[in-house]
């Protein structure tokens, strides 16, 4: 019996993701590492991911790239945009999902999905970071605080605090201010995390909200940011630990489609 | 096929190379007319014996310019006063500088007091140009700014002269639209780079010129039968999509524009003027006939909004992309009713911003791969 | 006991505050009674000609006074994000923003006004104008009354402006008069211009006495005083009440005293529209520092004289956003002189294009025709997201510095 594997990488603007799958509906594994276009990331992502499933390149039926990278990796047969492939793989995970809200280390989109689980349109962040991983690497950069234990302590805050600008730089002003004035750090963290909701649920009311709303990319692991989008938006948020690779199993499957065609 | 590759070559060269296009202007003894958008009548400057450019700004940054403006301000009339202010335009023997919007006006300040190099006209468009009285003020604008046009070039325009220069204008536009339509049926010969140069050069030569060259092309295109694009159809809309690392998006991912509603490009030249009566008044008929653009007070409030869905079914378009300029209030503020109308007609819409100041265009090659593959699921 | 007399001193004592407040009250007031009535009622640009509808007895609504009035009330924000929601950008003028908001039926306890019949539409104080009573009459179906004012490169009016401007009153009237279903009287006509020309000049009064030293006003109140002379020029009321603020003024300076409780270090000039929902943040710094406002561009550019028709329409012709540089420059550094001001506080209003458009070129000609300490700020004089405290206060430090560096010789 030949199984088929497909693979999908996503090289993203920080970080660069790989999927094996097989037979276009088993994960046989992924990797990840911390770097991403133009950079050593992708290759060794894929290398990683090999090495794991003791497989090969060549064992490989169709290889599909995503992402900001997408164009830069040689081993791919062809290339999809990260949106089409974020609805993929967040339908593949979950088939009821209409709206999906992507935030990623650079970007923001929210995508609407039709009753098949096609693409019908997108919503993209305009003009900055705020809103984005970005946002936040400077947010806990500030606060002196691991990415990782934001949403730990985000949890622990008792007090409503609001960081309310829209620019990044002044955003951090206000950190700075609130620190300076000894508020608790607790509550910075989930003000900032509820100004992040803010912004990408202004985005989201832009393309209107159909349930169920699924949320992926690198953002999705901070649950403080998805129980403030929750919050803001007044419905209820599906996640996976797959979050960061949703991209990169679309376009597996994406992948898997085009062999069989 | 070799002649229609050579024409678009020397457009292309032309539309690269205004730089150059001034100089071999002021070599050959003709004094030029900077002329900022919008709807400035260049037949005024023609008339006179200068010579028109257009100024739409250029890729870059301002850093002097910053002396004038906060951040917060389009970079197309932050860029013109950039190269204004970096000498870039000492050559031009004026500059006519219009009002229509709100960077507009206050840059006009800021241009009179800054480039002194350089006279400026002013032109104060009225947005009440439909009647009777909104054309007399036209026309009183009008002949003020061919009173300064005049005393800059040394010698008076006769009506005749104005009549001559009505129609080759009238030429060109017709060529224009012309090219417009050709393209969009023959879009595997004129990329989207391409038609953009077509476009632009003109803002650069003497319209004859270009009126000549047009026609030929256009002609050597007809000629060639239909081939089937199995790429996309949209029309683009906004005020400016001349960034060839755009339209080079547009080219690689097989996106044909079959018609367009951009300010640089077919706003400026869908109306003709008449070539009967008064070539003053004539001209001020044709301000007052402008419609369907966010700059134009439009005194039917829905207008455009018909317009764009209009355009759409008669191009043959599957969607359309709206190039937003940052900062730019008009075009921001009829988005969500142009969005609405799209809407409601089931035409699939992008927005993605663009200035002159950005120099990846990332996110806007995701937003255009992604749209055609929405587009070509819908086929 | 004259009951009279004693019903006019008590009506007489009432603070000038509550005089101006009950002004305003009342604009609104007549505009809900209007509505259910099922009169037509209008929302007006704030430099729309107020002469033309109110001498057909139509009642109107202003839109930017309504935006100011829920921006300090700190429902700016809310209203903005629902106009993104929309898809409006927020680049758009945050007063737009809480306006499309609100007639595309945005819940708002702050400030809420009858939805219009009708549009008064007058471009002079900025081309967003245009857009955003395009947007209403699109949204409500109603119709739209424009007066397109051009833009002034030269400080005199060109005529043929006038004559473009008096044919387009003479339509306006037409239009108003099947509207308001009233013929145009011209009596009443020069009634309601006198109004507002007495308006003007006690308004104008009332700011004068910002001009001694000290100031026996807190130039801060100017700000709150001016929705009387944008909303309701043209009541006999209005003048009252600006008459009674310039008596209080009086007795001030008499008295010695103010409504300004602090030092008064030194005189600034603010530029601009304030951070309405900042008005705290804004006041703070500055009355620690005894730094007292007795400048401000934003109030008198609404009190206009005229002694006819040719007169009142230059006047239309001169808002702060529609004058050349040259004007725009020489109404500040008079206002600069005549109220003796060390320096100058200058609002970058992300809102609004128009009024910051030459400001760093004004800012060069203040320091170096008055020689004095200039500073600016980033602001919005309705969405509070793009003020930042903390940069506002180490501004105001700056400024002050410069000023006690210069007060001092240089020490």
């Amino acid at each position: 019996m030949n199984e088929i594997y497909t693979m999908g990488i996503d090289v993203g603007s920080t970080a660069s993701k790989c999927i094996i799958l097989k037979n276009g509906k088993e994960i046989i594994d992924k990797s990840l590492v911390d770097v991403g276009a133009g950079t050593s990331g992708p290759e060794r992502a894929i290398t990683a991911v090999l090495n794991s499933t003791n497989l090969e390149m060549k064992d490989m039926a169709y290889v599909m790239s995503t992402g900001y990278g997408r164009h830069t990796i040689e081993a791919a047969h062809s290339e999809m945009s990260e949106l089409s492939c974020h609805a993929r793989g967040a339908y593949f995970q979950f088939p009821k999902v209409r709206t999906i809200i992507d935030i990623g280390g650079q970007d923001a989109k929210v995508m609407l999905l039709d009753d098949d689980g096609i693409l019908e349109n997108f919503v993209m962040n305009d003009k900055c970071s705020a809103g984005t991983g970005r946002f936040l690497d400077v947010m806990a950069r500030a606060l002196e605080v691991k990415i990782e234990d934001l949403e730990r302590l985000s949890a622990q805050s008792q007090k409503d605090i609001t960081i309310s600008s829209t620019c990044t730089v002044f955003a951090e002003s206000e950190v700075i201010s609130q620190l300076a004035m000894k508020t608790d750090r607790r509550d910075i963290i989930r003000g900032i995390h509820r100004s992040i909701a803010s912004r990408v649920s202004a985005l989201a009311r832009r393309i209107g909200l159909v349930d169920d709303v699924v949320m992926t990319g690198g953002v999705a692991q901070n649950g403080g940011v998805l129980l403030a989008l929750e919050e803001e938006l007044g419905h209820k948020i599906y996640t996976s630990d797959l979050a960061q690779y949703n991209g990169a199993l679309g376009a597996a499957l994406f992948a898997y489609q085009k062999n069989i065609t | 096929m070799n002649n229609i590759e050579s024409l678009l070559a020397q457009f292309a060269d032309i539309a690269d190379n205004p730089k150059r296009q001034l100089d071999q202007f002021i070599t050959a003894g003709k004094k030029v007319i900077g002329c900022y958008p919008y709807y400035v009548p260049e037949e005024l400057v023609c008339a006179v014996g200068m010579v028109p450019m257009g100024l739409w700004g250029k890729q870059g940054s301002p850093t002097r310019a910053k002396e004038y403006f906060a951040s917060f301000y389009c970079s197309l009339v932050q860029m013109n006063m950039e190269m204004a202010l970096c000498g870039e335009l000492d050559k031009l023997s004026g500059v006519i500088h219009t009002t229509l919007c709100d960077t507009l006006r206050p840059a006009s300040q800021n241009f009179r007091v800054a480039i002194d190099k350089i006279p400026m006209i002013f032109m104060s468009h009225p947005q009440n140009r439909k009647p009777e009285f909104g054309i007399d003020y036209t026309v009183t604008l009008y002949s003020k700014v061919l009173q300064q046009l005049e005393e800059i070039a040394g010698r008076k325009a006769s009506p005749d002269d104005l009549h001559e220069a009505i129609k080759i204008y009238n030429e060109n536009r017709q060529a224009k639209r012309e090219f417009v339509k050709i393209v969009g049926k023959h879009p595997e010969l004129v990329s989207a780079v391409q038609r953009s140069t077509v476009l632009k050069s003109a803002y650069f030569m003497e319209k004859p010129k270009h009126t000549a060259m047009l026609k030929e092309l256009n002609e050597q295109l007809e000629a060639l039968p239909v081939v089937e694009w199995t790429g996309t159809r949209v029309v683009t809309s906004g005020i400016i999509c001349d960034n060839p690392s755009v339209l080079k998006i547009f080219d690689d991912n097989r996106i044909a524009i079959v018609a367009d509603d951009i300010a640089q490009e077919s706003r400026s030249f869908r109306k003709d003027v008449s070539e009967e009566g008064n070539p003053i008044r004539s001209l001020a008929m044709q301000f007052a006939d402008q419609d369907q653009d966010p700059i134009l007070y439009d005194p039917t409030i829905n207008s455009r909004q018909a317009h764009i869905v209009d355009l759409v079914e008669q191009s043959g378009a599957q969607g359309v992309i709206v190039i937003m300029m940052t900062f730019c209030d008009p075009e921001e503020m009829e988005y969500p009713s142009f969005v609405k109308v799209l809407k409601n007609a089931k035409i699939p819409s992008l927005k993605i911003g663009y200035d002159h100041q950005i120099t990846d265009f990332g996110q806007a090659k995701t937003s255009l791969e992604a749209f055609t593959e929405i587009l070509s699921l819908r086929k | 006991m004259d009951t009279m007399k004693v019903i006019k001193e008590s009506v007489q004592k009432k603070p000038a505050k509550n005089m101006l407040r009950d002004v305003v009250d009342k604009v609104y007031a007549e505009a809900w009674e209007a509505k259910k009535k099922g009169e037509p009622v209008g929302w007006s640009s704030s430099k729309f000609p107020a002469e033309i509808a109110e001498t057909l007895g139509l009642k109107v609504c202003y839109p930017e006074n309504q935006a100011a009035a829920i921006a300090a009330k700190h429902g700016g924000q809310r209203m903005c994000e629902y106009a993104e929601s929309l898809g409006y950008d927020n680049d758009i003028c945050g007063y737009a923003r809480i306006s499309l908001a609100f007639a595309a039926g945005a819940e708002c306890e702050e400030k809420t006004m009858p939805q219009p019949d009708f549009v008064l539409c007058c471009n002079n104080i900025c081309n967003c104008m245009t857009k955003w009573y395009e947007n209403i009459a699109r949204m409500h179906d109603i119709p739209l009354i424009m007066i397109d004012v051009p833009y002034n490169n030269t400080p005199e009016v060109n005529d043929e402006n006038i004559v473009y401007i008096r044919a387009q009153f003479d339509d306006v009237i037409k239009q108003l008069e099947k509207i308001s279903v009233r013929k145009f009287d011209e009596k009443k006509f020069e009634e309601v211009c006198s109004n507002a020309n007495c308006t003007a000049k006690a308004w104008l009064k009332a700011c004068s006495y910002c001009q001694y030293e000290p100031s026996p006003l807190s130039g801060f109140d100017l700000f709150n005083h001016m929705a009387v002379v944008v909303t309701a020029r043209c009541r006999k009321e209005s003048a009252e009440a600006f008459e009674a603020l310039a008596d209080e003024y009086e007795l001030s300076v008499k008295d010695g005293t103010s409504t300004w409780h602090y030092d008064e270090n030194h005189r600034i000039m603010f530029e601009g529209i304030p951070c309405w929902p900042e008005l705290m943040n804004l006041f703070t710094p500055l009355k620690e520092k005894g730094i007292n406002t007795t400048a401000v561009v934003y109030a008198p550019a609404f009190g206009f004289i005229y002694n006819n028709m040719d007169e009142m329409i230059r006047a239309y012709c001169k808002a702060p956003n529609s004058v050349c540089l040259e004007t725009g420059v020489e109404w500040r550094e008079t206002i600069c002189r005549d109220n003796k001001v060390n320096g100058v506080l200058v609002h970058y209003n992300r809102s609004c294009k128009p009024w910051s458009g030459y400001m760093p070129e004004m800012e060069r000609r203040f320091r170096k025709d008055l020689g004095i300490a200039v500073v600016g700020f980033d602001g919005d004089q309705a969405d509070s997201r793009n003020f930042s405290n903390a940069q506002y206060i180490a501004r105001v430090e700056g400024l002050y510095e410069i000023m006690e560096l210069k007060k001092n010789g240089g020490q």
